[in-house]
């Protein structure tokens, strides 16, 4: 199963921008776990922890299920197939960690949102909210999306036993027809 | 996943750049197996951490809760009757 040239770039572009996107998007976010976790100011933090709720939901999310979602139309719909080269795999792997995670994660950001919210902050909640796991959760899910997006520039060889046992059959297909 | 490159597999003229892998093996190169170890690792740590806070992913893990008290926290609420994702862990939000 093939896509059209015309199509195949289309989803490549959104599968490029999407994925890129998500880097960028949990780059932000890893900011905003450091001013939260740092800051002395009591707005800031309570600001930080507020705009992670909304930026999760209407930007993370859809741009990790965008990422996975062309990724899987874009391998299924070229001669790369899904399961054939050791790359893809793990970057489909990678992929569906991290989103998994993500969505996992979205309760403890409406958490901090909620506490956030709270008008009557005491100098004890602020510290309770000072929590270090939005720095680490974006820390490594950025180490994991820029290993996948090094995956994609350098394509390292290796081929699964299915993508062998496909390419012996089409090698002998093509020799059958010629 | 970026356009293949025009050699680097065999280079085909099909459009796609999938070519032979002249150097396929039976088993997975070395870098796979690497790959495959740190996965592992990760992955057994995040269900280690899974099952160490009650089956969940909430915030009682994430958040320095000692300081946060016992409080209900407005999200919660809302969600109650929203989303559904916002639900505390089993354990409330206590120490």
């Amino acid at each position: 199963m093939t896509t059209r040239p015309r199509l195949r770039k289309f989803v490549l572009t959104a599968h490029v921008v999407s994925s890129v996107g998500w880097i960028g998007a949990v780059a932000v976010f890893l900011a905003l776990g450091v001013a939260g976790l740092t800051s002395q100011d009591a707005q800031v933090v309570r600001a930080v922890y507020l705009a992670m709720e909304p930026a999760g939901w209407s930007v993370l999310v859809p741009l990790s299920l965008a990422s996975l979602l062309t990724g899987l139309v874009q391998s299924l719909g070229t001669k790369w197939g899904l399961f054939r080269h050791y790359w893809i795999l793990i970057k489909l792997l990678i992929n569906v960690f991290a989103t998994i995670i993500l969505l996992l994660y979205m309760q403890t950001l409406g958490y901090l949102a909620g506490v956030a919210a709270q008008t009557t902050l005491s100098s004890g909640d602020l510290s309770g909210l000072r929590s270090p796991s939005p720095v680490i959760h974006a820390g490594l899910g950025l180490l994991l999306l820029l290993v996948a997006a090094t995956l994609s520039v350098y394509k390292p060889r290796g081929m699964t036993r299915y993508g062998q046992r496909k390419q012996r059959e089409q090698r002998s297909a093509s020799a059958v027809v010629v | 996943m970026t356009d293949p490159p025009p050699d680097s597999y065999g280079g085909t003229r099909d459009g796609t750049g999938v070519g032979p892998d002249r150097r396929s093996t039976t088993g997975p190169p070395r870098w796979v197996k690497v790959f495959g170890i740190i996965g592992l690792v990760l992955v057994l740590l995040v269900v280690v951490l899974l099952l160490a806070g009650g089956g969940g992913h909430g915030p009682s893990r994430h958040t320095s809760s000692g300081d946060v008290g016992d409080q209900t926290p407005p999200s919660v609420v809302k969600a109650s009757g929203g989303l559904g994702g916002h639900k505390p862990p089993a354990g409330g939000h206590t120490p």
